[in-house]
C-alpha cells in the first residue's frame, strides 16, 4: 500500500536524521565518559586500590556476534522439533513449562548465555549466592491461580487458611527489618521519607496514598481492575489509559502534588521499577506501580515481598529444573526465516563454533524486540523499524561488593533494601539478609544503579565504554556518602552492565500501537513472549506471557486473520 | 642565646622528662592491673623492673662520649614515641595474652633506660655551667617535683578527662616538644639536626594522630568496662569472651553481657534442666542449642538414664575453652569430657534444620534477643525446626530473658511456642546477679505433672520450689503480644523498649 511505503520512507528519513544528531550526541557522551576516564582518572584511586574484582557481564560479544554475524559459520546440520522457544529468560522458561504441562514432547529452548534466568540470574561465592538482576517477587494476588499454583508446587506456598488464602513458606518471605532509607545523616526505618519533614509535606504524602488507594479498587466500564497484573487483565476504560498519554510528573503537577520529598520517592519508585524517571514515565505506569498489587495471605500482608539470597534466580531455577531435559545453553539463535508448513531458525552454538538449523512447526520468541529486530529481518511482517523504534531500553548498572564490615552509621541497622536520599543509585540489598545462621561479620551488598539522564543508547554506549575502575570509583563515593569510612572494609566489587536491562513504559507506550503490533504473532508460526510486550517489566508479566504465549501456540490451529 | 634561658631550658627539660616517665609508668601499671587484675602485683613489678632499668640507663650512659646534646634529643623522641604509643600498643597486643607480658615489661624497661639514661646525660651537658653541687641539688630538684606532679595529676585529672590513652599521646607529644624546642634553640651545637628535625616531625603528627584518634582506639578497648580482674580476653569470629574474677566469683561476659556468674550460676541451671528433665524419667538423648559453657550439660549429666548428649554450639572457641581451661572445666565438671557428650560447632538453625534425629529433651540457651540475627534463633520458623526434632513424649526448654523486666519479650516467647503446637509451661526463677529470670517449656501433647524425684545434690531446685517458679504473680502476669516471625521480628522490638528502660 502507497500510505504504508510513505509512511515507511518518512519514517526512515526520520530515523537517518535522528541517527546523525544521535551520532552527535553519543560523541559527546562517549567523549565525556572517557575524557573522565583516561584523563583525570586514568588510574584508580588509591582509596580504593586495593578493591578486586572485574566486569562480569554481561557478555556483549555474544550480543555483538548476533548484530555483526562476523565469523559465524554457515548451519551444518538440520534437527527437527515441533516447537522451539529461543531465550530462556523467564519469560520462554514459563513457555516452557507450559507446554510440559500440557504434555508436549517435542519441543526445545535455547539459550545465548551458558546459563537461563536472562534477568533474573545469579552468581554465587563463599559467603553467598546474590542476584544479578530482579530480586524479589511481591505476594500476588490469590484470585492469579497461574501464579498462585506455580508457587505452591514448588514450596513457596506451604498451604491455605479457611478463608482460602495462601500461607507462604517463611524462609521466603522477606525478614524483618525490612527497608531503610539514609536521609539528613541518618538510616530511617521504611522508605518514604519521613525523617524531618514539615506537617504539609506529611499531608500530601498521606493524599498521595490515599489516592493511591482509590485506584486499588477503582475498576472501568468494562468491570475489570484500572490496574491489574497482568497488565492484559486491566480496564481498557479510556478513563484511566489516557493516563498513558501523560507523563507521571504532568500527573502529578496537574493533582498539585509538590513536596520535595514525595517527588523524590516517586521519582526514585520509578527508577527501582522501570529505570526511568518521573518525566519519561507513563502516569499510567507510575500509578500501575502503587495500585495494581493487590496481594493476600494468610500470614502476610498486602505488599510483602518474596526473596531469596539469589532473588529471582532462585524462582527462574525452580522453573528450569521442570524443565532441564529441553533446554540447550550457549545456543544463539542468528536467524529466523518462515515457510509455508516450518520456522527455520539457525543457531550457533558459542562453545563448539558450530551452526545448525532447527526446523520447528512453530517459533515462540522469548526475546526482547530489539533481538527480534535482528532475527526477523528476513520475515515478512507488519513489525516495521518504526515498530521496534518505539521500544526503549534502560540500561543498568549491578555491583555486588563483598565487604568484611560496615561502618556504624546513625539509626537503624542493615536491612534487605537500603536506599539513599538523592543517590542516583537505588539503593543496595544484604544479599545474606534471608540467611538464618548468626551474623557472619562478611556480607555481600548488591548495589543497583539505572543509567538514566541521557537517552538509553547513549547510556549504554557511555557504561560500555568506562572502565572498571570508573565503575569501582563511581560505587564507592556513593556508598561513602552514607558510610563514610566503607570503601577500606570492601573487598571486591563485581559489575554487571544491563545494556537493555529494562523496557521503559514512557508515555503512550503501553497502550501504543507498536506493543500490541510487535505482540502479533506471525502467520500463526512465530509467536511472542518477552516482558518488553508488556512494558513493565517485573516477573509477574514475564511468567504470564510465556504462559499466554505457550497456549496460543498450542491452541488448535485457528487461523488468525492477520497474515 | 643567653646561658641564664640556655640553663633554664635544659633544667625544665629535665622536668618534663622526670614528669612524661612517671606517667609512663603509672600508665603501664594502670593497664596492666586493668587488664590482668592484682593491682599490687602489677604496680610493684612495674614499678621495680621501671627502677631497674633506669639503673641500666645511667651505667649505660658511661658510653656516651661525643654529642651528648644530639643524643640527649635523639633518646628525647625515642621515649616520646615509645611512651606516647604504649597505651595503645599494649592495648592491641593484650589479645596476644602469652606475649603480653612479655611485650609489657619490655616497654617498661626501654622507657626506663632511656630516662635512666636522659638525667646523667644532661648532667653532663651542664656539667662546665653549673657548680657541682649546684646541679645535683638543681637536677634532682627538677626530677622530683616533676615526679611529684606527676603521681598527683595522673589520678586526679589525666585519668577522669583524658582517658589513659589520651594520655600517654598528651606526654608523648610533651616529649617531643622538649626534644624540638631543645634541637631549635641549639641548632648550632647539634651535628644530626636534619635527621633528628625529621625525626621529631614525624614522631609529632604520629602522636598528634592518636591524641585526635584516641576515641577510635578505645572503642577497641572496651575491657575497660569491667569492674574486676579480666582473666582471660578472646576475640572468636563471633564474639568477644571476658572472663573476670575477684574473691567470690567468676563472670563469663559475652560481647559486653553478662552470662553468668560462678556464685550463682546453679539455680540458672537448674532451673533450665531439671523442671523439664526430672519430668522425663525415660528421657535417653538430650540435645542443647547454644550452651557452650557445659554448665547445661553438667546439670543433664545428673540423670543416669541419659545416654547421649549432643551440644550444639557456634563457637569452637568458647567450647573449647570450657573443656581444656582447668579452672573453666572444673565449673563445668569437665562435662564437654564425658563420653556422653558429643560437642558440634555449628550454627543452631542452620543444623536444626538439615537434621532430623529425635531428642527426648531439647534445652535451648541462646543470648537474649537483643539483635535481628539473634532473633532468628526466637522466631516461629526455628521453634518448627525444633519441633522436628522432638521426640512425642519430649520437652524443650526456652531460655526466655527476664518475665519482670521484659514481660512482652518473655509472653511473646510463649504465644511464639504456642503458635507452632506446643503446649508450654512458663516458670522463673530469682538469679541474684540476673533478677528474676524466665523459661518457658514446650511439649507437643502431654499435660506436665511436676516431678515427684529430682537428683540428689540440687541446691534450688525441688518440688516445692518448683510450684513457685510455676506462679505468676501480678506484676509478672501475661500480657498479651504477637507471634515472632521471621518477617516482624516482633520480640526483638519489645525486647529493644523493655530492656532500653534499664540500659
Ligand atoms: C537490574 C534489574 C532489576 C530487576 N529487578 C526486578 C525485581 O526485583 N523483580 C522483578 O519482578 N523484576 C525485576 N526485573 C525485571 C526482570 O527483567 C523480569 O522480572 C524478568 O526477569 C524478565 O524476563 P524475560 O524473560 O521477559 O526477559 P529476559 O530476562 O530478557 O530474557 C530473555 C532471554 O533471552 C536470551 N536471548 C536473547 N537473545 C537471544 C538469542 N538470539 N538467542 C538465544 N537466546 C537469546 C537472553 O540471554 C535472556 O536469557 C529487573 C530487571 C533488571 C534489569
Amino acid at each position: 500500500m502507497s500510505g504504508q511505503n510513505t509512511y515507511n520512507q518518512s519514517a526512515n528519513l526520520l530515523s537517518r536524521l535522528n541517527r546523525k544528531a544521535f551520532l552527535l550526541r553519543a560523541g559527546i557522551g562517549l567523549t565525556a565518559a572517557i575524557a573522565g576516564g583516561y584523563l583525570f582518572n586514568r588510574k584508580r584511586s588509591a582509596k580504593t586500590a586495593h578493591i578486586k574484582g572485574s566486569i562480569i557481564g554481561a557478555n556483549a560479544k555474544i550480543g555483538h556476534l548476533l548484530r555483526d554475524k562476523l565469523s559465524i559459520p554457515e548451519p551444518s546440520t538440520t534437527e527437527e522439533i515441533e516447537y522451539l522457544i529461543i531465550g530462556g529468560g523467564i519469560s520462554g522458561l514459563a513457555a516452557a513449562r507450559e507446554l510440559k504441562r500440557q504434555g508436549i514432547s517435542s519441543f526445545k529452548l535455547i539459550e545465548l548465555d551458558n546459563h537461563t534466568g536472562g534477568n533474573s540470574s545469579k552468581g554465587k561465592n563463599e559467603i553467598s549466592a546474590y542476584p544479578w538482576g530482579a530480586h524479589y517477587l511481591p505476594i500476588p494476588d490469590p484470585s492469579d491461580s497461574s501464579i498462585i499454583s506455580f508457587l505452591t508446587e514448588i514450596g513457596c506456598i506451604t498451604g491455605f487458611s479457611p478463608e482460602g488464602l495462601p500461607i507462604y513458606n517463611e524462609y521466603h518471605l522477606c525478614f524483618d527489618p525490612e527497608e531503610r532509607l539514609y536521609i539528613r545523616g541518618q538510616w530511617q526505618e521504611g522508605l518514604i521519607p519521613n525523617l524531618g519533614l514539615s506537617l504539609e509535606e506529611r499531608t500530601e504524602i498521606e493524599r498521595f496514598f490515599k489516592l493511591m488507594e482509590y485506584y486499588k479498587t477503582a475498576k472501568g466500564i468494562d468491570g475489570k481492575y484500572a490496574f491489574a497484573i497482568p497488565l492484559k487483565d486491566s480496564s481498557s476504560d479510556p478513563t484511566f489509559i489516557n493516563l498513558d498519554k501523560i507523563s507521571f510528573i504532568t500527573f502529578l503537577e496537574k493533582e498539585k502534588f509538590r513536596s520535595k520529598h514525595l517527588l523524590w520517592y516517586l521519582n526514585y519508585a520509578c527508577k527501582d521499577d522501570f529505570g526511568s524517571t518521573l518525566n519519561e514515565t507513563s502516569a499510567w505506569a507510575g500509578i500501575h506501580y502503587f495500585a495494581s498489587r493487590k496481594g493476600k495471605a494468610a500470614n502476610a500482608k498486602n505488599g510483602d515481598l518474596l526473596t531469596w539470597p539469589e532473588g529471582n534466580a532462585w524462582l527462574a531455577e525452580q522453573l528450569r529444573s521442570q524443565v532441564a531435559d529441553h533446554i540447550s545453553v550457549n545456543s544463539v539463535a542468528f536467524n529466523v526465516s518462515v515457510n509455508n508448513d516450518s520456522v527455520l531458525t539457525s543457531v550457533y552454538n558459542t562453545v563448539d563454533h558450530k551452526s545448525k538449523i532447527i526446523k520447528a512447526r512453530k517459533v515462540l520468541l522469548a526475546t526482547p524486540q530489539f533481538v527480534n529486530q535482528r532475527l526477523l529481518h528476513e520475515v515478512n511482517s507488519d513489525r516495521s523499524t518504526s515498530v521496534y523504534e518505539q521500544f526503549s531500553y534502560a540500561p543498568w548498572m549491578i555491583a555486588n561488593i563483598t565487604i568484611h564490615q560496615l561502618p556504624v552509621s546513625k539509626g537503624i541497622g542493615l536491612c534487605w533494601d537500603n536506599v539513599m536520599f538523592e543517590s542516583d543509585s537505588v539503593g543496595y540489598v544484604n544479599a545474606c539478609h534471608q540467611h538464618v545462621n548468626q551474623n557472619e561479620n562478611k556480607k555481600i551488598l548488591t548495589y543497583y544503579l539505572p543509567l538514566t539522564g541521557k537517552e538509553p543508547k547513549i547510556q549504554r554506549l557511555v557504561a560500555f565504554t568506562r572502565s572498571y575502575n570508573d565503575w569501582v570509583d563511581i560505587v564507592c563515593k556513593d556508598l561513602e556518602n552514607s558510610h563514610p569510612g566503607i570503601t577500606e572494609f570492601i573487598e571486591t566489587v563485581d559489575i554487571w552492565i544491563w545494556g537493555h536491562g529494562m523496557v521503559r513504559p514512557n508515555p503512550g507506550f503501553i497502550w501504543g500501537e507498536a506493543k500490541r503490533m510487535a505482540s502479533q504473532p506471525i502467520n500463526d508460526k512465530v509467536f511472542f513472549a518477552h516482558t518488553d510486550l508488556s512494558g513493565i517489566s517485573i516477573f509477574e508479566e514475564a511468567f504470564h506471557q510465556g504462559i499466554a504465549a505457550a497456549k496460543s501456540m498450542t491452541s488448535t490451529e485457528t487461523h488468525n486473520g492477520n497474515s | 642565646m643567653r646561658p641564664n634561658r640556655f640553663h633554664l631550658l635544659l633544667l625544665f627539660s629535665v622536668f618534663v622528662v622526670a614528669t612524661c616517665g612517671l606517667i609512663y609508668e603509672l600508665v603501664a601499671g594502670t593497664l596492666a592491673s586493668y587488664l590482668l587484675g592484682d593491682s599490687v602485683t602489677q604496680f610493684s613489678t612495674i614499678i621495680g623492673v621501671y627502677l631497674f632499668s633506669m639503673g641500666i640507663g645511667s651505667w649505660f650512659s658511661k658510653y656516651f662520649d661525643k654529642n651528648l646534646l644530639s643524643w640527649f634529643i635523639q633518646i628525647e623522641i625515642l621515649v616520646g614515641l615509645i611512651g606516647g604509643t604504649s597505651s595503645t600498643l599494649l592495648f592491641f597486643l593484650f589479645e596476644q595474652t602469652e606475649s603480653f607480658r612479655l611485650v609489657l615489661y619490655m616497654m617498661v624497661m626501654l622507657t626506663g633506660i632511656f630516662v635512666g639514661l636522659e638525667i646523667p646525660l644532661l648532667m653532663r651537658i651542664l656539667e662546665n655551667r653549673f657548680e657541682f653541687k649546684e646541679l645535683v641539688s638543681k637536677v634532682f630538684t627538677f626530677d622530683y617535683i616533676g615526679a611529684l606532679l606527676a603521681s598527683v595529676i595522673f589520678p586526679l585529672l589525666l585519668i577522669p578527662h583524658l582517658g589513659i590513652i589520651r594520655t600517654s599521646y598528651f606526654f608523648g607529644l610533651l616529649n617531643i616538644g622538649v626534644a624540638l624546642v631543645v634541637l631549635i634553640q641549639f641548632s648550632k651545637e647539634i651535628n644530626w639536626f636534619k635527621r633528628l628535625q625529621f625525626q621529631a616531625f614525624v614522631s609529632l603528627l604520629l602522636l598528634l594522630a592518636g591524641f585526635v584518634y584516641a576515641d577510635r582506639i578505645m572503642s577497641f578497648t572496651e575491657s575497660m568496662a569491667y569492674p574486676d580482674k579480666i582473666i582471660y580476653a578472646k576475640t572468636t569470629h563471633y564474639q568477644r569472651i571476658i572472663i573476670t574474677k575477684n574473691q567470690r566469683e567468676l563472670r563469663l561476659f559475652l560481647n559486653g553481657n553478662l552470662q553468668f556468674s560462678s556464685a550463682d550460676e546453679y539455680r540458672y541451671h537448674e532451673a533450665l534442666v531439671h523442671p523439664g528433665l526430672a519430668a522425663l524419667p525415660y528421657a535417653k538423648n538430650v540435645l542443647v542449642l547454644g550452651g557452650g559453657d557445659g554448665l547445661a550439660v553438667r546439670e543433664i549429666l545428673k540423670y543416669p538414664n541419659i545416654n547421649r548428649i549432643t551440644l550444639v554450639d557456634l563457637d569452637k572457641e568458647m567450647t573449647s575453652m570450657f573443656t581444656q581451661n582447668s579452672m573453666l572445666a572444673n565449673l563445668n565438671k569437665h562435662s564437654f569430657s564425658n563420653p556422653k557428650v558429643k560437642v558440634i560447632n555449628a550454627d543452631a538453625f542452620t543444623w536444626a534444620k538439615s537434621h532430623t534425629a529425635q531428642f527426648d529433651f531439647i534445652v535451648v540457651d541462646f543470648p537474649d534477643p537483643s539483635n535481628f540475627s539473634i532473633g532468628k534463633l526466637y522466631s516461629n520458623r526455628f521453634y518448627q525446626e525444633i519441633e522436628k526434632l522432638l521426640s512425642p513424649e519430649g520437652i524443650v526448654v526456652i531460655q526466655s530473658t527476664s518475665p519482670y523486666v521484659a514481660p512482652k519479650s518473655f509472653w511473646c516467647i510463649d504465644k511464639t511456642l504456642q503458635s507452632v503446637g506446643f503446649n508450654t509451661v512458663p516458670y522463673h526463677v530469682y538469679v541474684p546477679s540476673f533478677g528474676e529470670w524466665g523459661y518457658v517449656m514446650g511439649m507437643k501433647k502431654h499435660d506436665y505433672q511436676l516431678p515427684a524425684n529430682f537428683p540428689a545434690g540440687l541446691k534450688y531446685v525441688n518440688r516445692e520450689s518448683l510450684k513457685q517458679m510455676i506462679y505468676f504473680p501480678a506484676d509478672m502476669a501475661k500480657v498479651p503480644t504477637e507471634v515472632n516471625k521471621l518477617n516482624n521480628q516482633v520480640l526483638v522490638h519489645y525486647f529493644e523498649d523493655e530492656w532500653a528502660k534499664y540500659l
